[in-house]
């Protein structure tokens, strides 16, 4: 694949990161819930994160290396935040205020604080960027089938079979991720291929969910029927 | 006896709404039975029920019912439930 379809996969998962940013709004709007502003937050952060790694594509040799730094810290605080929220959504919420707050600052904080160290690198240097980069495919691993298990979990309690596609779709980033960390481990190719397939169709999944949530499924008659059950959500 | 998780005033007033919407097709409302399906102490009841007048999301004219301010509240507040349960995030 050359450098030209590389970034335009890039940019199409770039924007639909950002077509779902503005849905993942709506827990936080609807529910008023501070704990609910990881998923913009995360989404955000991923959808900047293949921004930065297709700006690095086109611009090979200028700020290529801080950009690629850039994108390998956007993605996994990504990741952490969308856990989080996933971690902190099951616990009432009065219980927890105090450390889904806590949680958040300190990512915010250490997300600053790590984009500083790519600007302003410390005296002794950055380490090998290859190393790093399987240590944060190995963490965002961690926080995707953290995810996909809490989501397949909260599928499996439900009768729905509609509840079924985030977690593919989070299982899918999660094996693009896997993917990834193949190809810096052994240059291979396919592995390469496989993980940009795997990310967008994962990301055209969660496209597809919210599309039929928010515009086709919830047409009046639905609605209606939905409102003779007898009891409350 | 199974411990109901603490909801807050959204969820409640999105219950409330959801239950007066289901309740308002039956002949008559019965305060008593909304306050059972929704889990909470009648003088509450009353207080939310004044809450959502104030708020125009219902009316009083015979009986409690929706107006359209609420009906559009409680379609956005239920899609966007579907969609948080699709994501298989919880709601507590």
């Amino acid at each position: 694949m050359d450098n030209l379809a590389l970034i335009l996969v890039e940019f199409v998962s770039a924007v639909i990161c950002f077509v779902l940013l503005r849905f993942m709004m709506e827990p936080y709007r609807a529910t008023g819930e501070g704990r609910y502003l990881g998923l913009p937050v995360g989404f955000a952060l991923l959808g900047s994160s293949y921004v930065f790694m297709g700006l690095n594509l086109y611009f090979e040799s200028c700020f290529s290396e801080q950009l690629r730094w850039v994108q390998l810290f956007a993605q996994a605080y990504a990741f952490a935040f969308l856990a989080a929220t996933y971690y902190f959504s099951k616990k009432p919420s009065q219980h927890s205020r105090l450390w889904w707050a806590l949680t958040y600052a300190g990512l915010a904080f250490a997300a600053v604080i790590s984009y500083l160290v790519v600007f302003e690198p410390p005296i002794m240097g950055l380490p090998s960027y290859k190393t790093v980069d399987e240590y944060f495919r190995m963490f965002n691993i961690i926080c995707l089938v953290y995810i996909s298990v809490y989501a397949l979990r909260s599928h499996a309690s439900q009768s729905n079979s509609g509840t079924i596609w985030f977690p593919l779709g989070y299982l899918l980033l999660c094996f693009s991720q896997y993917s990834f960390l193949l190809w810096s481990v052994d240059s291979s190719y396919s592995a390469y291929l496989g993980g940009h397939f795997l990310r967008v169709a994962s990301l055209l999944i969660f496209l597809f969910v919210t599309y039929r949530v928010f515009y086709v499924s919830w047409g009046a008659s639905k609605w209606e029927g939905r409102l003779d059950e007898e009891t409350p959500p | 006896m199974k411990k109901l998780p603490r909801r807050d005033r959204l969820k409640i007033y999105g219950d409330l709404l959801f239950t007066l919407y289901s309740e308002a097709k039956k002949e008559s409302l019965i305060l008593t039975r909304v306050q059972l399906k929704i889990g909470v102490p009648f003088d509450r009841l009353k207080r939310y029920i004044v809450e959502l007048k104030e708020l125009g999301l219902i009316e009083d004219e015979v009986s409690l019912r929706l107006t359209e301010k609420g009906k559009q509240y409680l379609r956005e507040y239920e899609t966007v439930l579907d969609f948080m349960k699709r994501m298989g995030l919880a709601y507590r």
